[in-house]
Parts: C-alpha cells; sequence; structure tokens
C-alpha cells in the first residue's frame, strides 16, 4: 500500500511538536544533552526508531537556541567536530509548560472525536 | 531527486551540499556541521561496522540528504518570519526616505560603522603579527605548530565577526564553524589549511578591514557632527545669546554671523539641511552595513564545501585513535 498519505500526515504533525519534544527532553535530564545524544533518546523511547527524522531536530535545536529557550556551550570530541551541549531555560521551562497545557488540549480534543467507535 | 544513497560521510555531505544548492551559503555550512556531528558520532557508536554499513542505517534514522536539506529549510523560513521585526512599509516617497528612521538595522549599522575602527585595528594587528611571526618561526621546531595555530584561531575570529554582522546588519551568517576533520595527519592538514582559499581571504578580510574601519569611521564621525551641528546650531546661538549656553553668561558664538538665530530664514534652512544630511547618512549606514555584510559572506563564507569533504575518507573502521579514547563526558 502506498504510505504517502501517512508520511505527509506525519510531516504536518510533526511541524511543531519536535519543539515541544526536546523541550521536554531537555527539562528532564539532568546533565546538558548534545543533537545526536537527544535523537538517540527519542529513538530509544519508541524501540529504536524515532517518530521524526534524527536530522530535523538539528535545526529546531538551533531555532529554539535563538529564541533564548536554549542555552548551548561546545565541547570538543574526539569523533567529529566539537559538540554543543544545550541546557534548557527558565523562559525555556515557561514556554514548555505553556505547550504542554496547548497540547493536552488539542490531545483530549483529537480524542473527544477519534475515540468513539468508528462506523 | 533521485539519486544512490550515499556510502560514505563524505559522499553523504556532499549530496546534502547539493541539495541545498542556492540556500544562503551559512545555512549550508550549519547543516554540514550538524550532519558531520551527527554521522561521525553514529559511526563511533558502532565500531564493528563499517562506514558502509552505518550510512545505510543513516537513511532511515537521521534522514536522506533530501529530508535534511528540506528540515534545514522549512526551519530557516520559519525563524526568520518569527525573528523579523515586523515593518511598516511608508506608502509615500517621502514616507521612504525618512522612513529610515525607524528601522533599528540603520542605527544598528551605524554602530557598526564606528565600531569597525576597533575591530579593524584589531584584525590588522592579528593577522600581521601571526603571518610576520609564522614567517619568522618558520626556521624553527615551533614555527608549522604556531601557524597551525594562528589560522585555527583565525578561523574562530571570523566566527566571531560573522556573529557581530549578524547582530549589527541582520545579514545570516554561520552559526556554527566550517570543521576541518581530525582523522588527517598533520602534514595532510597543514597542506589543506594552506591550500584551502578562505584561510588566505580571511587573512586579507582581516587586512583589509583596517582601511575599511578607518572610511566608515570617518563617514560616520564626520556625517553625524556635520549633520547635528547644522540641526542644533541655530538652537545653540540663541541659547548662547540669552547667556543659557557656554561658559557662564558669555556668547561662545560671538564670531559666528549674527543672523543665525531662531526666526531668520537661514536658521531654518541650516536645520533643514541638517536634518537631510542625518537621513542620508541613516540611509548610506545602512546600505554599507548591507555591503559589508555580503563582503564579509564572500570572504569569510566557504562557498564550497568544509576541507573534509575535498579529502576522500576510506571506507571502513575508524582509526585506532578514535575508538581509543572514552566518549566526552555530558556533564
Amino acid at each position: 500500500m502506498d504510505d504517502t498519505n501517512g508520511r505527509k500526515f506525519q510531516k504536518e504533525l510533526n511541524g511543531g511538536l519536535v519543539g515541544l519534544v526536546l523541550l521536554a527532553v531537555l527539562a528532564q535530564s539532568d546533565a546538558d544533552l548534545y543533537g545526536y545524544e537527544i535523537a538517540k533518546r527519542l529513538a530509544s523511547a519508541n524501540d529504536g526508531t524515532s517518530i521524526f527524522k534524527e536530522g530535523t531536530i538539528y535545526p529546531v535545536l538551533r531555532a529554539l537556541s535563538a529564541g533564548e529557550l536554549l542555552t548551548s556551550r561546545i565541547v570538543p570530541s574526539y569523533s567529529g567536530p566539537p559538540r554543543r551541549y544545550y541546557r534548557i531555560t527558565d523562559q525555556g521551562r515557561a514556554v514548555l509548560a505553556e505547550w504542554r497545557s496547548i497540547w493536552e488540549g488539542t490531545r483530549n480534543f483529537v480524542d473527544s472525536f477519534i475515540n468513539k467507535d468508528l462506523p | 531527486m533521485n539519486r544512490t544513497a550515499p556510502r560514505s560521510i563524505d559522499q553523504y555531505l556532499r549530496q546534502l551540499r547539493e541539495e541545498l544548492a542556492g540556500a544562503d551559503a551559512a545555512l549550508i555550512q550549519d547543516a554540514s556541521y550538524d550532519a558531520e556531528e551527527y554521522l561521525r558520532a553514529e559511526v563511533a557508536a558502532h565500531p564493528d561496522k563499517s562506514e558502509a554499513d552505518v550510512l545505510e542505517l543513516i537513511a532511515s534514522t537521521y534522514g536522506s540528504p533530501e529530508e535534511v536539506a528540506g528540515a534545514y529549510r522549512d526551519t530557516e523560513i520559519k525563524v526568520k518570519a518569527a525573528m523579523a521585526t515586523p515593518r511598516k512599509i511608508p506608502n509615500s516617497r517621502m514616507g521612504g526616505f525618512f522612513g529610515v528612521f525607524f528601522d533599528p538595522r540603520a542605527y544598528t549599522s551605524l554602530f557598526f560603522m564606528l565600531l569597525c575602527l576597533g575591530t579593524g585595528i584589531f584584525y590588522f594587528v592579528f593577522a600581521i603579527t601571526g603571518l610576520s611571526l609564522s614567517a619568522g618561526l618558520s626556521i624553527l621546531v615551533i614555527g608549522i605548530p604556531f601557524f597551525l595555530s594562528f589560522v585555527a584561531l583565525s578561523r574562530v575570529v571570523a566566527l566571531a565577526e560573522g556573529r557581530l554582522i549578524e547582530a549589527m546588519t541582520g545579514a545570516r551568517m554561520p552559526r556554527r564553524p566550517s570543521y576541518q576533520g581530525n582523522a588527517l595527519r598533520f602534514w595532510p592538514r597543514m597542506g589543506m589549511m594552506l591550500k584551502d582559499p578562505r584561510t588566505w581571504s580571511t587573512l586579507a578580510y582581516f587586512l583589509t578591514m583596517l582601511p575599511l574601519g578607518i572610511i566608515y569611521f570617518v563617514i560616520a564621525i564626520v556625517g553625524l557632527s556635520v549633520s547635528l551641528a547644522f540641526m542644533f546650531m541655530p538652537i545653540a546661538v540663541t541659547l548662547s545669546r540669552l547667556g543659557l549656553f557656554g561658559y557662564g553668561a558669555v556668547d561662545v558664538f560671538s564670531n559666528v554671523e549674527p543672523a543665525i538665530i531662531w526666526d531668520t530664514p537661514l536658521a531654518f534652512v541650516l536645520m533643514i539641511a541638517g536634518l537631510l544630511l542625518l537621513t542620508c547618512l541613516m540611509h548610506v549606514a545602512r546600505g554599507i552595513g548591507r555591503l559589508h555584510a555580503m563582503y564579509a559572506k564572500s570572504l569569510l563564507v566557504a562557498r564550497t564545501a568544509p576541507g573534509t569533504m575535498s579529502v576522500p575518507i576510506e571506507p571502513g573502521p575508524l582509526p585506532a585513535h578514535t575508538r581509543r579514547f572514552p566518549q566526552w563526558p555530558a556533564s
């Protein structure tokens, strides 16, 4: 079966969700995390495959950082270029709380329709 | 775009750059850096697999070059739209001319012109000192490591200059350094730095920043002082004659033509001329800001590729030294 519709729907859903998930991952972590590490955490939470392509989280991390929701620092790495470690800011936590309530409201609204018995 | 799946990090990055062709050079540099960080970490995390095997998995985890390029383009557009200061578009020619006073970029560009004298002197001294010491020390053992450190430091300074230019003029500049690869041995790395045109264009930028900084500073200072003097001289003369300005009750403008006071046509003409001059200066500052950003981008940002991409990397397990060390702790 052609899964184009499914992929398109997933991509549209992911638009705003990546930022929410990244803020949540960083808010739950005691240590600062770098892009690859975050990508692997997301994948391990979903049996090894991430809902969204891991390459899409880097530009979103940069956008969140530019919006001062995250701070970052650079640490040298033996395997490749120096890594940028991210940490959530107080402003980021406030935005996360707001986004979370929006997400919960949206989820409940959607659930109230799709959880009904379909004909 | 259909193409063969990349079999090495080098190929992946090349395809990613091809997908981003036409996008901002700074965006391409950032995307290549992020991809390289991920891909090398992924290869290092699977020491038992060859680079080609790891790359096969990449399409389903990190995403194909096409998907990643799409994500960068989308995010860039969204971030640019969200960060842009909303501007009212003046609907008359007059509004367009004086509207420059409501554009924050005009003020920041003017400040940048003043700042350029300081940064220009610093860059010039940095480049001349580095080059002279590199030449002088080249006969000693420390000469080559010194030159390598100097070139590496010049890239850090170039990145900082890019950030400054983006803050002042709004032009998109790289947010990540261009990565040269650390798997290379000493001599190939040295040769690559010497052959990389960006090494020399960065130094050329540093050297030209001194004359440019002087020119910008002079334009800004002369423009500001002449236009502000024209605008406020009639007021200053009047206040001085009333004994409210100057040293005690002394008329500091006693040698100025008595006609220049508030209610004369000459005073009015002077103030209008000052205002027009100041407006022109703001337009010039904004224009110089844009031109300088283009100039900086052409010399400081690589048009083609960061270093590793021009150096073929043999597929296979990583060199021993990359496996021997533990991963950097995430503290």
